[in-house]
């Protein structure tokens, strides 16, 4: 009985594993592309979460209009070019 | 039926040895189905361990004391819970239990990663079927947990009694928990080395990783120190054994990378410091596994004399050595985007953070490894004592106090004198009134680290409550709303800068507690006939009556005890001592009344026939709040890990215009 239990799992697991090889290649897009463009839009994501976070902050009074007008320039900047990037990739070029 | 469990462990290693070459080979080849195979690979290592788990828990349930651990940990009198505990009572259940929570975690990471992560998946998968081919072939050749033996015993030994107790259900698979999700931020720091995809992709791929493995071995060490106060019995919950170490050095390390991965998000720096934290991580993570398992340290945690310590050892000289020389051989391509500004700056606070949090892990690593490295070079064994670790940790731990009030109110890149002026006025006027409650509770004694630590709290606190105050108003202001619904608006707008601080809450509160416990708590032994009343601490005691009892499974004898102070009865305790037939082992049942301010801790020493009770009493001030810190933490974990509405559904991109205006 024990045998024939092992048999029967190992008949399981190695049709598990070789499906996809007599299958064919998964019909996704290509794997580099598609990491650059998420990784683009999470970079974005994080960079309009900072320019909300330094915007509360300034509202808070954490953060003084000169310090608060440096950052936020520059964050501002960096989620345009993050933008661009981002049409780009999204258009098929490269970054 | 052991047949059939070893013959899953050889399967799960069969597969994972497969996963790695199939991974590796469709990203030399770039042939994606070979990628399919190995995460498919990946699951039949999860069904093959389940299977092995599963068979190993029907064979405790059944009391088959033909195998080695049944007969080990196991007997007929053992409750069915703690025959499910009984799984890794024993070495290689601990192994077998690590196995299955690896192949749940790498499951989970191939679900989670089917359309993201594509070029760094094959690493990941080479990396952790890697670590899984490690473990299954301990399983499978050196330490099998399905081991028979002969003559069947009549009956098995039973489990340690000191593990017989709830804490200890949920405390070692919680810290496996731990140690286990550790591996997969290791996976993908590695594979964003090979691939040379260093941007921050990895770092949000790992960050929620990293919080809940965090927060499991938070949950965890809570639990084992609860574990020590309760089933202990010597007053205390914390004792600097190797073992509680061995969790401990993990745990820094990984505290401090969750707050300097904030500063390469944000900046761009540190990121080659962010991967030494994640290859440190992982180490100490194998390294407390190799601790209770090598048996070159004796603790009452480990698993003693052992075979083991040679592979574990060869394990963590390949991960470090191999993970080092990657890291080296990238260096160039690791360079900070950005460098520090001031040193009074959001990042400059997270450095000193992460210097503090890796030289205590230092200092406790150095402490645990002491008797062993001074028997290899002296020849004779040297034991670090508390004490060494209490003024290492006390100085470092009240720095770290005080930064986790700073760190939140210094900005980003740079802060001027005019701003911090107005941001500290409040807290500083707080700090100093809390001066002198603190010296008067201080003065005595001369506990100055605790009256430092009790500034320094009602420092942070009012640090972060202010921090809360300040983004309320805010949202109260412009959005006309309720201050409850301004705080429910913080809490789900930024889950993680506000959850982070409510786990910084629980932390002042346990370091606080800490402090008073260290220095304040009281201790007096009694010895009372019946009807006899003693004093300590201004407590009195008074002997009640003694009870005695037998069952199957043990001999108990108690005391009952009626609590009072100034003439007020405010409890009745009823300390007692079992003593395990099975093994004719004693283990002490304490009796604790607790409050906010104090616990009042009664151990039973010895109970003479003629109703002569020995009893130790400890008066334990704050203890509550160590307890109530760790359920914080964890309730600040949850809120900074839980996914945001705006996270889960896709990247919006009309989030903001092309001048960079965010719409909120």
């Amino acid at each position: 009985m024990a045998y024939v239990l092992i048999a029967v799992i190992s008949v399981l697991l190695v049709a598990l594993i070789a499906w996809p090889l007599l299958r064919g290649a998964p019909a996704d897009e290509t794997a580099a592309q598609g990491d650059d463009l998420r990784a683009v839009e999470e970079e974005l994501q994080r960079s309009l979460d900072a320019i909300r976070e330094i915007e509360m902050d300034h509202r808070a009074g954490n953060l003084s209009d000169e310090d608060f007008e440096a950052l936020d320039r520059d964050e501002r900047a960096r989620a345009v070019g993050l933008m661009r990037r981002r049409d780009t990739l999204a258009s098929g070029g490269e970054a | 039926m052991t047949l059939v469990g070893r013959a899953a462990l050889l399967l799960a290693f069969a597969a994972a040895l497969y996963a790695v070459g199939a991974a590796l080979w469709s990203r030399r080849k770039g042939r994606r189905e070979f990628l399919a195979s190995a995460e498919r690979g990946v699951w039949a290592v999860f069904a093959a361990t389940t299977t092995s788990v599963v068979v190993m828990w029907t064979l405790l349930l059944s009391d088959r004391f033909d195998v080695a651990d049944v007969a080990g940990y196991s007997n007929r009198t053992l409750g069915w819970r703690y025959k499910i505990t009984a799984l890794w009572g024993s070495q290689a259940g601990s192994l077998l239990l690590w196995m299955w929570f690896l192949s749940i975690a790498a499951v989970l990471v191939v679900i989670t990663n089917r359309k993201r992560n594509r070029a760094l998946m094959p690493v990941v998968v080479a990396v952790l079927m890697g670590i899984a081919v490690f473990f299954t072939s301990v399983l499978s050749f050196i330490t099998s947990p399905f081991e028979t033996v002969s003559p069947v015993p009549a009956d098995g030994r039973g489990l340690n009694p000191l593990l017989q107790n709830p804490y200890m259900e949920s405390h070692p698979p919680l810290l496996y928990v731990g140690y286990v999700g550790l591996s997969i931020p290791f996976a993908f720091a590695i594979a964003a080395l090979v691939t040379r995809r260093l941007d921050s992709t990895w770092i949000t791929s790992i960050r929620r990783w990293t919080i809940l493995s965090w927060m499991f071995l938070t949950i965890g060490i809570i639990l084992g120190s609860r574990w020590a106060y309760e089933e202990l019995g010597w007053g205390g919950y914390w004792a600097w054994d190797p073992v509680e170490n061995a969790a401990l050095m993990p745990w820094l390390v990984a505290t401090a990378f969750l707050h300097s991965v904030m500063v390469q998000e944000r900046r761009g720096m540190l990121r080659i410091w962010n991967m030494v934290l994640v290859i440190l991580t992982f180490t100490l993570a194998l390294f407390g596994t190799f601790l209770t398992r090598s048996g070159i340290l004796s603790s009452v945690h480990a698993f003693g004399e052992s075979t083991l310590g040679p592979y574990f050892l060869a394990l963590i000289v390949v991960v470090l050595a191999g993970s080092f020389a990657l890291l080296i051989s990238r260096l160039s391509a690791l360079r900070s985007e950005n460098s520090l500004e001031s040193y009074i700056s959001r990042e400059a606070i997270f450095l000193y953070n992460n210097l503090l949090l890796v030289g205590l892990a230092f200092a406790v690593f150095w402490g645990t490894m002491f008797p062993v490295l001074s028997e290899a070079v002296q020849g004779q064994k040297i034991t670090v004592g508390q004490g060494f670790f209490n003024q290492v940790a006390a100085p470092i731990g009240l720095a770290l106090l005080f930064f986790t009030g700073v760190g939140p109110l210094i900005p980003w890149r740079k802060a001027s004198p005019r701003e911090l002026r107005r941001r500290f006025a409040w807290p500083l006027v707080i700090a100093a009134i809390a001066v002198i409650p603190a010296l008067y509770f201080a003065q005595e004694g001369a506990h100055w680290w605790a009256a430092a630590a009790i500034v320094l709290g009602a420092f942070t606190i009012a640090c972060i409550i202010g921090e809360f105050w300040r983004g309320m108003k805010v949202r109260h202001q412009l959005g006309g709303i309720s201050w409850p619904g301004a705080l429910g608006q913080l809490l789900t707008r930024n889950r993680r800068r506000y959850g982070g601080y409510i786990v910084h809450l629980g932390v002042v509160s346990i370091i606080v507690a800490i402090a008073c416990q260290g220095a304040f708590s009281t201790q007096g032994d009694l010895a009372l006939r019946t009807g006899q009343t003693g004093e300590v601490a201004g407590y009195q005691f008074t002997n009640e009556g003694g009870t005695r009892s037998r069952d199957d499974h043990k001999m108990s004898v108690g005391v009952a005890l009626g609590v009072s102070e100034g003439g007020n009865r405010f409890a009745t305790l009823n300390p007692g001592v079992d003593v395990f037939t099975a093994q004719m082992q004693r283990s002490s049942e304490v009796a604790v009344d607790t409050s906010p301010f104090r616990d009042v801790y009664v151990v039973l020493v010895g109970l003479t026939p003629d109703g002569l009770a020995r009893i130790s009493v400890f008066i334990n001030p704050m203890m509550m709040w160590i307890w109530v810190g760790g359920i914080v933490m964890v309730l600040g974990s949850l809120i900074a890990v839980w996914p945001s509405r705006r996270r889960r559904e896709a990247v919006a991109p009309a989030a903001a215009g092309a001048d960079g205006r965010v719409r909120e």
